[in-house]
């Protein structure tokens, strides 16, 4: 019980802050929010088209590209060329005003295609020369059926008609070799994993801070001239810490899962993670506490470790677009671990089974952690 | 009757640095103890050791026939300890302070909060309580900080030099909150280096220097034992002279002069003497305008024992 008046405490004390209320509740909705925004679900490319004004080939064509693409309609080919050269837009299309008469008088129409010089434009290229092809090819080959055969264009567009449907449909089977890493993933499951992780070791990590100003202000001592033993105080100082971690992991977990609709896969699993990873936090808070002398000096330096160990890890960039020997150096971080495991939860449906692995080396690092701030921290607080 | 504290021999060092060198006393139920000694001179040191903070070298310390070590809760549960920190959360308020020290102690839920309300009350901070303690002065920090120690009502309090760096009225109000506390009976042990504290509150005072009690006893038995006498300064007008010639002939005068209006005369017990000193000057027919009696003090008993006084 007296340990967890300790930890009651600690957590009362954290949020008195109001500075800490931001951070442990505010700041990682936001990134959260902020990189699905910008990152998360698919990226739609946006075509320009000019010309349109009702022509009805061109509105085919634009009709048939809307399926696929964004289409935004431009006045003038100045201000969509503009566009692209900005990245408004990924491609402009400029139609000629009289597009359909142009086709039905059996003239090749004349459209202008702008694009950036990348595989993105050529990609764009291909299915707009497609489209045209589509929409403009029937009445094309009428044209030429009726002037071949002294028939008239509706009677060519007929026979045209009957040979397309003869015609045996080509089945295109697409399939992707290896895994689809990031396949089926909501716009901001990925943000809310990695921020989570990210979080929940900065929260942990930055309470070292707060365990020096309780040595600094004598309070520990005092606590030590109580009927509490030094273990308790310990003891009860990590649950401080452990509590406010995994505090912020559950509140990340319930908030992204009904304001975002955040895929967490197993929840069952997903609390583990979040008990485990928040447990290395809080030993790794400790060692902080009991190897430096001044909160400002473990302040900042959690800062420091928290965000590099993060970003290494693959809080901030998934690890699967490392390099290889840069994945091979992640591993030594915890984030690799926590974030593998949130990814078998939800990109690969694994189960508790499944990130027992993850856990396993996650506790492996809180018992070491622990283990060397115990003992440096005996030593500190009772000399 | 059980003493509350009794400290044996006990020895500390760090390093190649005696703190402690074998301080031994004892406090009786109800008595005021202080450990009066320079900055340095060993009083934390011993009382962290007292206060189950610190395992000694050799020696033993037991709080109210309690063993302490670092690790006995029972004695520990025994004492109270003021530190010469301000040992609270300053972000919390006093009553939440309390709470938090009181659940260290076991106590919970309305035996706590009346004792919490209780302890407020004694250090006169009841109308303070769930005002956050940064808000508060310096010296109604130090009350909280007594006011910790005070919660789960210890036979023996602990002060380590409470009044270190507290402006006077704040002082004050400590040192009678202390008063207050010693008349109710608590036996206290108060560590200073303050000789006027040392005085004013403890009924005995040990003196610490280097590590080691050099003596030891009631603020008179540690006068006496210097063999110091007291001081009458008497400002009178008449034939000063004369007068002086008289007194040296009363019982337990040591010598008397007089200059510049003043006879001063130096006794054997003053309190006693001051009568028949009187009536010398009323028989030489010497009008006694003012009478100052002056003690040898703590200060000086310092100095005899030491050679150095108490702030160097």
């Amino acid at each position: 019980m007296t340990a967890f008046a300790i930890a009651r405490t600690a957590l009362l004390r954290l949020f008195r802050d109001r500075s800490n209320l931001f951070f442990v509740f505010v700041f990682p909705i936001a990134l959260v929010l902020i990189i699905g925004a910008q990152f998360g679900g698919g990226f739609e490319p946006i075509i320009g088209v000019t010309g349109v004004d009702g022509d009805p080939l061109a509105g085919d064509v634009v009709d048939l590209l809307d399926a696929d693409y964004g289409i935004r309609e431009f006045d003038d080919s100045d201000a969509a060329v503009l566009a692209v050269e900005r990245g408004y837009v990924s491609a402009v299309m400029v139609f000629p005003d009289d597009l359909s008469a142009e086709a039905l008088a059996g003239r090749d129409p004349q459209i202008g295609f702008i694009t950036q010089p990348d595989s993105s434009g050529q990609a764009i290229r291909a299915a707009a020369e497609s489209a045209l092809n589509r929409a403009i090819g029937p009445t094309a080959a009428a044209v030429a059926v009726s002037q071949s055969q002294g028939v008239s264009l509706e009677q060519a567009e007929l026979l045209v008609e009957g040979a397309a449907s003869a015609i045996a449909d080509v089945d295109v089977e697409t399939r992707t070799t290896g895994d689809a890493l990031f396949a089926d993933l909501g716009q901001f499951d990925l943000g809310a994993s990695s921020q989570l992780v990210l979080f929940v070791f900065l929260t942990g990590l930055v309470g070292s801070a707060a365990l020096i100003q309780s040595r600094q202000l004598g309070v520990t001592r005092r606590m030590l001239s109580t009927t509490a033993s030094a273990r308790t105080v310990i003891f009860g100082e990590v649950l401080g810490r452990w509590g406010v971690a995994v505090f912020q992991g559950i509140y990340i977990l319930i908030v992204t899962l009904v304001a975002f609709r955040v895929d967490w896969g197993d929840p069952i699993g997903a609390l583990m993670i979040v008990l485990c990873f928040g447990l290395v936090g809080a030993s790794a808070a400790m060692l902080f506490g009991a190897v430096f002398k001044n909160d400002q000096q473990a302040g900042g330096i959690s800062v420091v470790a928290a965000l590099g160990l993060a970003a290494l890890g693959g809080s901030m960039v998934p690890v699967e677009i490392f390099s290889s020997s840069m994945q091979s150096i992640a591993r030594i971080t915890p984030h690799y671990w926590a974030n593998d495991a949130f990814a078998e939860l939800v990109r690969r449906d694994g189960s508790v089974v499944d990130i027992l692995p993850h856990l396993g080396v996650l506790a492996a690092y809180s018992i070491v952690l622990l283990t060397v701030a115990i003992w440096r921290l005996q030593k500190v607080i009772t000399r | 009757m059980t003493n509350v504290l009794d400290v044996d021999g006990l020895k500390r060092s760090f390093d190649d640095l005696v703190a402690v060198g074998g301080v031994s006393f004892s406090i009786e139920p109800g008595e005021a103890y202080g450990l009066l000694g320079p900055n340095g001179a060993g009083k934390t040191t011993t009382i962290s050791m007292v206060a189950g903070l610190l395992e000694s070298d050799a020696g033993s310390v037991s709080v109210a026939g309690k063993l302490m070590t670092t690790k006995s809760s029972d004695a520990k549960r025994a004492i109270g300890l003021v530190p010469q920190d301000l040992a609270i959360y300053p972000d919390l308020t006093a009553a939440e302070n309390l709470k938090f020290f009181g659940s260290l102690y076991g106590m919970r839920g309305a035996s706590l909060n009346e004792r919490i309300m209780t302890v407020l009350e004694m250090v006169g901070l009841s109308d303070r309580a769930d005002d956050r303690s940064d808000e508060y002065s310096g010296g109604m920090k130090r009350r909280l900080n007594i006011a910790v120690g005070l919660l789960h009502e210890p036979q023996l309090l602990i002060l380590d030099e409470p009044t270190v760096g507290v402006d006077p009225q704040s002082r004050n109000a400590i040192l009678e909150s202390v008063e207050g506390l010693s008349s109710r009976g608590m036996s206290v042990l108060y560590t200073t280096h303050y000789m006027e504290e040392a005085e004013r509150l403890c009924d005995r005072v040990g003196i610490i220097d280097n590590g080691l009690l050099v003596a030891e006893g009631t603020r008179r038995s540690l006068v006496d034992s210097i063999g110091q006498d007291d001081t009458v300064h008497v400002t009178a007008t008449g034939n000063l002279h004369h007068v002086a010639e008289l007194l040296r002939a009363v019982e337990g005068v040591v010598t008397a002069a007089e200059a510049h209006g003043v006879v001063s005369v130096v006794v054997d017990r003053a309190a006693i003497r001051l009568p028949s000193i009187l009536a010398t000057f009323t028989e030489a027919g010497v009008s006694v305008v003012a009478v100052e009696v002056s003690e040898p003090n703590l200060e000086a008993v310092f100095l005899h024992l030491t050679g150095k006084a108490l702030r160097d």
